[in-house]
């Protein structure tokens, strides 16, 4: 294989970097660090035979003996080379023994085999016709631009919907042909099978599991529907030409009928009957919320509104648990074959992402909202999907994740785009979290940014002396991925890693320092994320506030209840930590009254809820800035010493509850949806940690003709007349031109040649946007806007409120903010006094 | 009655020629000897006058026309004089040459007939006797009868008057002479002339042993000619009832008739006994009038003119009348001459029908002969047709004559090309005038009173205010001054634009939806591509304008709809392929305006049999396809056009081969078979009645192999309005034409949609049950999601209270419907109705037709529900049970040897014989065939009931001889079904309206078969046929008759070739009814059963 090709491919590591955020590792730079350099071997790799753990840098090789031998570094078992290991010696080591090559990826002996099945990745497009025409015309283009960039092996079906759902079958070639399933109605694999017609060529199998070619399926059935798309192009162009709104009338009173549900479970099943095993993309397209059949979210009369986040909290939705029920059934089918389902939902109106969001997730999909099909954060972002070259996601699919590590450590689960594969065994811990009681996962879809939150559990050891004693205080985590490479052949990842006990006096240094404050504020966000969703009664804030008084306490420095004493001693990272800190309480400014009320007052509850409305109506007058952040710190009293269980890190609380809008009623209330909710956690729960840190603490940079692009504190007080400000705060990018900016831009003063200086300050920004945007997926919303303008809130919403319309002296050229919250200064200083008792 | 006897004579003569003629000798012989004596002469006047009379009538209205030419016909009987059977011959003309005279003439006219009718009896009489004898047999004595006077005539009239044959004869001959006694004749005599021809089982049939016992004795009374004659011509007259001469039974009293025109009653021959016959009714009913008649009648034959006269009244009074008496001969001894039993004739010719003469209604012409008719007040009788043309005053006098009194109703029937077309009335906004409380539509017979303020309705007798626009003072007369220039008044049948209220909704468009079974046995057999071709060709003749609507799909374990809307490249396929839970794929452009989609259906038809080639589904969702095509036409209803090929098997009401292979024959010992024949299960009940809820009829096309269970699948054409039409075994070579033209007829025949019909009667009857293919929600109403002119429905009556003697009884069958091109119409048929309280008249106006019709129906309503032995049982008791009644009420006189059949009623054993060895209530049939008649009986119009148990059969090969003789009746005289009649050189063509069989003899000339099938020997003759024409006389000839007939019945008729020595050969000899087989008695064995019935009752 091309071994350059490989090189470039970018490294899964990053994902495994936030898994690793264990309290009790020293290993701080191999972190930090995480070994990018990788191989790419054309062989099989050698397991070891006990454990089945992959041969690693870390595994003691002797060379001496005759025989030569390796030595598992997870169980200690001894194991033979085969034969065409021979010639290795110390000298002339392969390259999964490179020290340097921690993370190496193997084509297995599958490869030759699947690519001769021909199964290269397959695309199952899922259209919506419930669309206003001109909405259908703009995802027409779209899909048909997008047509023209799908691989030539790439298979690809078609299935529309609206009231019915139509599967078409592109390999049919006199006349359009299309089946038509009732969209109320589920329709089973077995009766797919039946009606459909593929067992009219060739008996059915009386027993088995039928499923794809090599399973009782007849290619040429499998090919009416999945076809190259070099074959199909044609057909597929002239069916989406001619393609309609759905047809059936939609009464005045009623939303359309629209069998989301069905369509997805159909597309299913057709995958499941045709591919199953093989990398196989669902990629739905929906146009408003779903109301016919299994996967309804709300009725088609509408005089009953769609659930907003806040009766999903009240448990008040009638169609939610079925719904989540049948997309739970769903996502285990699509985990089970291997599939992976996106979701492209574009629309003001919502379209059922909270019912969706578990198959979106347990299978890996990419998902991406936007206001229309017309709009470039879908074009772009759909568009990204199919390009290849530097900027391409990377899209691998059907993997498997596993994990091997050393016995003192037990895992307890996972938080992230996977599903468990129920894998039981010695490693597992009896405390769950996220995706546990495993030591493999499914990974359908997989791609560059993918990133698992993997929380382990250091085994109680009743005499901690042991611990102390264990052989060089190492221990070794390997964690192997197998998957579908977008070129359809099928490779394993080994990446192996190793991190040693800390213990004894200067246990708390060794913390600080190696302690990744991005990483453990993404783990907590996840954490926080996944308890809101699972835990009834769980409390966020309370337990957020707990957890970063509680690390305040242990690793700050203050003398006893005296709050102006304290203070962060920690090193220079931590205390950028703590700015990270800081900035991620700005990141929704929203977030402070709700965060410093429950500090300073506990058990004032009353209070805590008024702040909380508030902060929804900010969250979603922002359109992004729904995650609540809050870096928190929590440990058990007897961390370290026992070998409890510690997690470090920032915690981020997504799916705030946000009520109606009280403070800005004009605010239109389709913002008050559980949509928004669900996208952030599912993109805060795959994105990396670069990205996953933008989400909580948005970037914020100034242009000015002072100095070059520098960052800005995200706070109010940064807007001055004289500069350009770009915000990134991930859904949304905002380039923001200062008072004095604008109006000279609107002299048009950038156009005269005697003003170069300032088209080039004009034009970084935008530069710099663009290469966001380039790699960024969903592709951002690109907002461009002058101060005073009515856009501009995209930038106020997300900046520290320093200066209200309650503050005195605003610098001239500043701005100020509308709102009761409280700035992070009074947050900390809250936090001071708390944390000091 | 006259009218069939009429055109039956013309047949029968025909047919009579070749053996029968032989036959009839004899069997004339035998009578001779018997009835000779008695006076042959005497016999015949007398039934030469019953028929006579009653053919005249009738046939005054066909022969109008065509009278004359019919009687061309004579010539035939000159050749065949020799043979004396000539009778027939004469009889034809004798019809045809009464009716000339009666009917235009009815009354005035009537002289001149008289004079011809004379001299045709006579002339027949004499010579054809024996000819004559064979079936005419009465006929033929009338002629005997009038012989005397006319003998001269005879020949010549013989040749006229072909039709009577049989009856025929008789009928001619009385006719004429009634004629003369018209005056009184026609309407006069109510009832009691039809005793007709009586069976003399006498003694034994010496030469005639043929069929030893009755027929014997019979023939030999009357010479030959009398003699044959008698057997039918006696009984037919019912000798038995003037019981003057109770000796009689059998020539004797035929002889004796003559004479003493009442006293005769058995002329042995036809006409004694008919004479007999005749008076005796005419005497207790109609005394004065047979006097006068006799008066009048004397003229010709007095002791004939009597009788004669006596039928004449007869059928004034009820029409046609004549009875038919046979007489059997004793039972054991007598033999009775198969020539000599009553046999179907039809006459070629055209009868001119007014349905009211003198303000009273006119007996109908046969339902199987062609007439013409002019609506004089009452409806035509193509549209309403009652068992008895005279109703009973009471409920016990009608369960007496043990008939049935039901109507047969056809609201669309075709009509005439000649006559005039049904005018249409429109009242305006306001409507129709109608009764305000049993919402009688107006009609001739509502009476308008107090200078035409009011008017007294002649249903419920509630009396009216005349709407202020309708208004008119009366006439000196009592009628209204208008009624004359207004439709609704004067016209039996008229239609009204239906206003607003009428309309529940916008009147529908013409949907067409055609749904194609396309799987694997289905393409592979070629009935796709034969459906697909079919449908495509007939897209030319669907109704042109944007009203017309038209959808597609097809079918296998899936159903595949098509978008057919314009702006598509190509149509697109839609499969539904849920077919346990189904639903149409699209709302609208499933099914679109023709004339947009003419284009893409063209291509679209064009590719299905080779989209579908290699289909190796052989499942079908017959059941489940049907719905959701239903569902695609919910919103507007219409007509579903399915082709189906293999039984049902997946999906929503999917069946299973309840018969195991499809082949078992019903054993007697499987006491359940005949739930085989009921639907399996409710689902296609259920679906189809929401169908028919929607206004949604299915019709359904069978193309198959194989058993399909006709039983279930048929529920759903029979509850919607439509009909089965069934190919088997299907072949893509000869049936594929036939497809064609039975899937544009379907949709070219004059029809109407979301169609509700009610028939009204007067005070005193009511409507107890409807009968046909429809749906019936409320038990008044019948509700048709599509009728057409081929549908009819049966409509059985009960009293409910007395009725008035002398008064009417009006029926009225209102249909309201929307026509194919989308205009609401309402069409009201009035048919009114003397009332009786005299037996024998309803005897005498009795319609063979309609009655045997009804008893058809109501065994194929029977026979899924009990043991096949017992329906069958139940058929034979109907029929005995109205000859008992006849005898022993009508008859009594006459000695208990003989068998009398009412004149009118005279076939009836012949067709219930014919009944019982038909598809349906044979032993041996296979249950799909068997289903089918059961469908294909249910909504069949009367006039095809006959052909379908007792078809009729030409021979072919003697085209070429009879060129000469025929000259504007395309279609040869019938020859009876018997096997007796088939010769080894000859090509026979049999068709019963459905299919026709055409067999080669094993010894044909090899040039003829080289000029009719371009084969030079039998052998090459292929199970699959098509009926080629070739460049030669005789070929052209029979594919004139092919189509002439195919004309007649609107049905394309499947063609089939037979051979003797093989299946088809069996097939052609399942056919002859009057044969005996191993299942079935022969004609004879059946009278002498049933006589011996009657007889056992009798004591």
């Amino acid at each position: 294989m091309n071994q350059e090709v490989e090189w470039a491919e970018p490294s899964k590591d990053e994902s495994r970097r936030c898994e690793l955020r264990h309290p009790d590792l020293r290993c701080l730079h191999p972190l930090k660090t995480p070994p990018r350099c990788h191989a790419t071997s054309p062989y099989s790799p050698l397991r070891c035979r006990n454990c089945r753990s992959v041969i690693s840098p870390f595994s003691i090789v002797d060379f001496s003996s005759i025989n030569k031998i390796w030595i598992c570094s997870f169980c200690l078992q001894r194991n033979h080379f085969p034969p065409h290991y021979q010639s290795i010696s110390e000298q002339n080591l392969p390259a999964e023994l490179f020290p340097q090559y921690t993370t190496i990826e193997y084509e297995t002996s599958a490869v030759h085999e699947k690519a001769q099945a021909g199964s290269s990745n397959v695309f199952l497009f899922v259209v919506d016709t419930c669309v206003i025409e001109e909405e259908l015309g703009f995802l027409k283009s779209a899909l048909l631009q997008v047509l023209g960039m799908v691989p030539e092996n790439c298979l690809i079906g078609l299935i529309t919907f609206g009231t019915y759902v139509h599967v078409h079958e592109l390999g049919f070639g006199q006349l359009p042909k299309v089946h038509v399933f009732k969209g109320t109605k589920e329709v089973t694999k077995d009766q797919l099978l039946e009606q459909m017609g593929f067992f009219t060529k060739r008996p059915r199998p009386t027993t088995g599991v039928i499923a794809g070619v090599r399973d009782g399926l007849s290619q040429e059935s499998v090919a009416r529907f999945l076809l190259p798309a070099s074959d199909c192009e044609f057909v597929l162009n002239s069916i989406l030409e001619e393609l309609q709104k759905d047809p059936w009338p939609v009464p005045s009173d009623q939303r359309a009928a629209r069998c989301t549900g069905t369509a997805l479970s159909l597309a299913a099943h057709l995958l499941g009957v045709c591919v199953p095993g093989s990398g196989a993309r669902i990629m739905a397209f929906l146009g408003g919320p779903s109301t016919e059949g299994p996967g309804a979210i709300v009725s088609k009369n509408l005089s009953e509104p769609i659930r907003s986040h806040k009766d999903l909290d009240k448990d008040s939705v009638p169609h939610y648990h079925k719904a989540v029920k049948f997309y739970e059934a769903l996502s285990k089918q699509l985990v089970h074959q291997g599939h992976v389902l996106d979701v492209f939902a574009c629309a003001l109106d919502q379209v059922g992402v909270a019912e969706l969001k578990v198959a979106i997730e347990k299978t890996g999909g990419l998902v991406v909202l936007a206001e229309s099909f017309g709009h470039s954060v879908f074009k772009d972002s759909l568009r990204r999907v199919f390009q290849s070259g530097d900027n391409d996601l990377g899209l691998s699919s059907n993997g498997i994740f596993e994990i091997n590590c050393s016995k003192d450590i037990k895992i307890q689960g996972i938080i992230g785009p996977c599903a468990s594969l129920d894998k039981k065994g010695p490693l597992c811990s009896e405390t769950v979290i996220g995706q546990g009681n495993t030591t493999a996962w499914k990974l359908c879809g997989l791609d560059k940014t993918t990133s698992l939150c993997i929380i382990f559990d250091v085994i109680k050891k009743e005499n901690p002396d042991i611990v102390a004693q264990s052989a060089n205080n190492q221990f070794f985590f390997q964690f192997l991925t197998y998957y579908q490479h977008g070129s359809g052949q099928m490779r394993l990842r080994a990446t192996t890693l190793s991190r040693r006990w800390v213990a004894g006096p200067g246990i708390k240094e060794d913390l600080i320092s190696g302690f990744d404050q991005e990483a453990a504020a993404v783990v907590m966000a996840r954490q926080v994320s996944f308890k809101m969703e699972t835990e009834a009664e769980f409390d966020p804030i309370r337990w957020l506030d707990k957890s970063l008084i509680h690390i305040c306490s242990q690793f700050g420095e203050y003398q006893k209840d005296s709050p102006s004493s304290f203070s962060l001693s920690l090193d220079y990272q931590y205390f950028h930590s703590s700015c990270s800190i800081y900035a991620v309480h700005n990141s929704s400014s929203d977030f402070f009254m709700a965060h410093v009320n429950p500090l300073g007052s506990m058990g004032q509850v009353k209070n805590l809820q008024l702040s909380g409305r508030h902060a929804g109506d900010f969250q979603f007058m922002n359109g992004a800035g729904l995650l609540l952040c809050h870096q928190s710190m929590f440990g058990s009293e007897d961390w370290g010493r026992t070998g409890t269980r510690e997690v470090v890190g920032p915690c981020l609380v997504g799916g705030f509850d946000p009520l109606p809008a009280l403070t800005l009623p004009h605010l239109p209330l389709v913002f008050n949806n559980s949509l928004m909710t669900a996208y952030f956690r599912m993109i805060l729960n795959s994105e990396n940690i670069a990205n996953s840190v933008v989400m909580i603490q948005p970037s914020l940079i100034s242009y000015s003709f002072q100095s070059g692009p520098e960052p800005a504190l995200l706070d109010v007080a940064s807007i001055a007349a004289d500069r350009i400000l770009l915000l990134d705060s991930y859904f949304t990018i905002v380039v923001f031109h200062g008072s004095t900016i604008a109006q000279w831009r609107k002299a048009g003063y950038h156009e005269l040649p005697e003003h170069q200086a300032f088209a080039h300050l004009l034009q970084a920004p935008r530069d710099d946007a663009d290469a966001i945007i380039r790699e960024r997926f969903p592709v951002p919303r690109l907002v461009i806007c002058d101060q005073h303008g009515s856009q501009a809130r995209f930038l106020l919403a997300k900046l520290n409120p320093s200066a209200t319309y309650n503050s005195d002296g605003v610098a001239p050229g500043g701005d100020i903010i509308f709102t009761d919250d409280v700035s992070f200064e009074v947050f900390l200083d809250h936090l001071q006094r708390l944390a000091v008792q | 009655m006259a009218t069939p006897g009429g055109p039956r004579p013309g047949n029968a003569p025909p047919n009579y020629n070749p053996n029968a003629l032989a036959n009839n000798m004899q069997n004339l012989q035998i009578n001779q000897q018997q009835s000779s004596n008695v006076g042959g002469t005497a016999h015949r006047p007398p039934n030469t006058s019953p028929f006579g009379q009653q053919p005249p009538p009738f046939t005054g209205s066909r022969p109008g026309p065509i009278p004359p030419g019919v009687f061309a016909r004579g010539p035939m009987p000159p050749s065949n004089p020799a043979q004396t059977t000539l009778p027939p011959n004469m009889v034809p003309t004798r019809p045809t040459g009464p009716p000339p005279g009666s009917r235009p003439p009815p009354f005035a006219s009537r002289p001149p007939p008289p004079g011809a009718l004379p001299s045709p009896i006579t002339g027949t009489a004499a010579p054809p006797n024996s000819g004559a004898g064979p079936r005419p047999g009465p006929f033929s004595f009338s002629p005997l009868t009038s012989g005397p006077s006319a003998p001269p005539q005879m020949s010549s009239h013989g040749q006229v008057s072909n039709g009577p044959p049989a009856f025929g004869p008789g009928m001619a001959q009385s006719g004429p002479r009634f004629p003369p006694a018209m005056g009184g004749m026609p309407r006069p005599s109510g009832g009691p002339p039809q005793s007709p021809p009586v069976l003399s089982s006498g003694p034994s049939s010496q030469p005639l042993q043929v069929r030893p016992s009755f027929g014997s004795p019979p023939a030999g009374v009357s010479s030959s000619i009398g003699q044959l004659a008698p057997p039918f011509s006696t009984p037919s007259q019912a000798p038995p009832f003037s019981a003057p001469s109770p000796a009689p039974p059998f020539s004797a009293s035929p002889q004796n008739m003559p004479p003493p025109p009442g006293s005769s009653p058995f002329s042995p021959p036809v006409p004694g006994v008919l004479h007999s016959s005749g008076s005796p009714f005419g005497m207790q009913t109609w005394p004065p009038q047979q006097q006068q008649q006799q008066q009048v009648a004397p003229p010709p034959l007095i002791p004939g003119a009597m009788q004669k006269q006596q039928m004449f009244g007869m059928p004034p009074g009820q029409p046609p009348l004549p009875n038919q008496s046979m007489s059997l001969g004793q039972t054991g001894q007598s033999k009775i001459d198969p020539n000599q039993i009553p046999r179907l004739s039809t006459s070629s010719s055209v009868i001119l029908h007014e349905t009211r003469h003198d303000n009273q209604a006119n007996p109908p012409p046969p339902a199987t002969s062609e007439y013409i008719v002019k609506d004089t007040g009452n409806c035509s009788p193509r549209y309403i047709r009652c068992t008895i043309n005279q109703i009973p005053c009471t409920v016990d006098l009608l369960s007496t004559s043990a008939m049935q009194l039901a109507l047969l109703v056809q609201p669309l029937a075709l009509p005439h090309p000649s006559e005039e077309p049904i005018q249409v009335v429109d009242f305006g906004e306001s409507g129709p005038v109608r009764c305000s409380r049993c919402k009688g539509y107006i009609n001739p017979f509502m009476k308008f009173i107090d200078q035409g303020r009011r008017f007294i309705c002649n249903f419920c007798g509630f009396t009216d205010e005349t709407p202020r626009d309708y208004h008119c003072n009366l006439g000196p007369d009592g009628r209204r001054r208008d009624a004359d220039e207004r439709p609704e008044l004067c016209r039996g049948t008229v239609e009204f634009i239906a206003s607003k209220e009428y309309m529940v909704r916008e009147p529908m468009p013409a949907v067409f939806f055609f749904l194609i079974d396309v799987s694997m046995n289905a393409i592979q057999t070629g009935a796709t591509a034969a459906a697909c071709s079919a449908i495509s060709q007939v897209i030319s003749d669907l109704p042109e304008g944007p009203r017309t609507m038209v959808g597609i799909a097809t079918f296998d374990s899936t159903i595949h709809f098509y978008n057919l809307k314009r702006a598509l490249q190509q149509p697109l396929m839609l499969i539904v392929p849920d077919v346990q839970d189904v639903y149409t794929p699209l709302e609208s452009d499933v099914i679109v305006q023709l004339a947009e989609c003419r284009q893409h259906l063209e291509i679209l038809l064009e590719s299905i049999p080779t989209m579908f080639q290699n289909n190796r589904i052989a499942d079908s969702a017959f059941g489940a396809a049907v719905k959701a095509a239903f569902l695609a036409m919910k919103n507007t209803g219409g007509k579903l056009l399915v082709f189906q090929s293999v039984l049902p098997s997946t999906g929503i009401g999917s069946l299973s081969a309840r018969e195991a292979d499809g082949r078992s024959n019903i054993s007697a010992g499987e006491k359940e078979a005949h739930k085989l024949l009921q639907p399996v299960d409710k689902t296609l009940k259920t679906m189809a009645i929401e169908f028919a809820e929607y206004q949604v009829c299915v019709d359904l096309f069978i193309t198959t192999q194989t058993y399909v269970d006709i039983a279930s699948l048929s529920v759903v054409p029979k509850t919607t309005g439509g009909q089965v039409y069934y190919y088997y075994p299907f072949s893509a070579l000869s049936d594929a034409a036939k497809l064609y033209n039975d899937l544009r007829w379907n949709v070219m025949r004059p029809q109407g949609f979301e169609a509700v019909m009610r028939v009204r009667c007067s005070q005193g009857i009511q409507v107890q049950e409807y009968s046909g293919n429809f749906c019936k929600r409320i038990p008044t109403d019948v509700d048709l999601p599509a009728i057409d002119c081929d549908k009819t429905i049966m409509v059985s009556l009960k009293h409910d209270d007395k009725l008035q003697e002398g008064s009417e009884c009006a029926f009225q069958c209102a249909l309201l419907y929307t026509t194919v091109y989308g205009q609401r119409r309402i069409r009201v048929s009035t048919l009114s109705l003397p009332c009786t309280n005299m037996l024998s008249n309803l005897f005498r106006s009795a319609d063979l037709d309609t009655q045997f019709a009804c008893i058809l129906k109501q065994a194929a309503n029977e026979i899924p529900s009990g043991p096949l032995a017992q329906v069958r049982d139940q058929a034979t008791n109907a029929c005995i049970n109205i000859l008992y009644s006849y005898r022993k009420f009508c008859a009594t006189v006459s000695s208990s040897g003989q068998l009398i059949l009412p004149e009118a009623l005279k076939l009836l054993p012949l067709y219930t014989l014919a009944l019982l060895k038909s598809n349906g209530l044979r032993t041996d049939g296979r249950i799909d065939d068997r289903s089918f008649w059961m469908n294909y009986v249910s909504p069949l119009p009367t006039p095809l009931v006959i052909p379908l148990v007792y078809p009729r059969m030409i021979a072919i090969h003697e085209l070429d001889e009879k060129e000469l003789e025929l000259d504007d009746s395309i279609i040869p005289t019938s020859i009876p079904l018997s096997s007796e009649h088939i010769s080894d050189d000859g090509i026979y063509l049999l068709e019963n309206g459905q299919d026709c069989l055409i067999y080669v003899g094993a010894s044909v000339q090899q040039n003829v078969l080289q000029q009719l099938f371009g084969i030079s020997s039998v052998e090459e003759i292929s199970n699959q046929f098509i009926l080629e024409q070739y460049d030669n006389q005789l070929s052209k000839k029979l594919n004139a008759i092919v189509n002439e007939i195919r004309r007649q019945r609107c049905s394309y008729l499947r063609l089939k070739l037979c051979k003797k020595g093989d299946s088809s050969g069996m097939m052609f000899f399942s056919y002859m009814v009057e044969d005996k087989t191993p299942s079935g008695l022969s004609y004879v064995e059946y009278l002498i059963h049933i006589h011996r019935q009657i007889q056992s009752k009798m004591t």
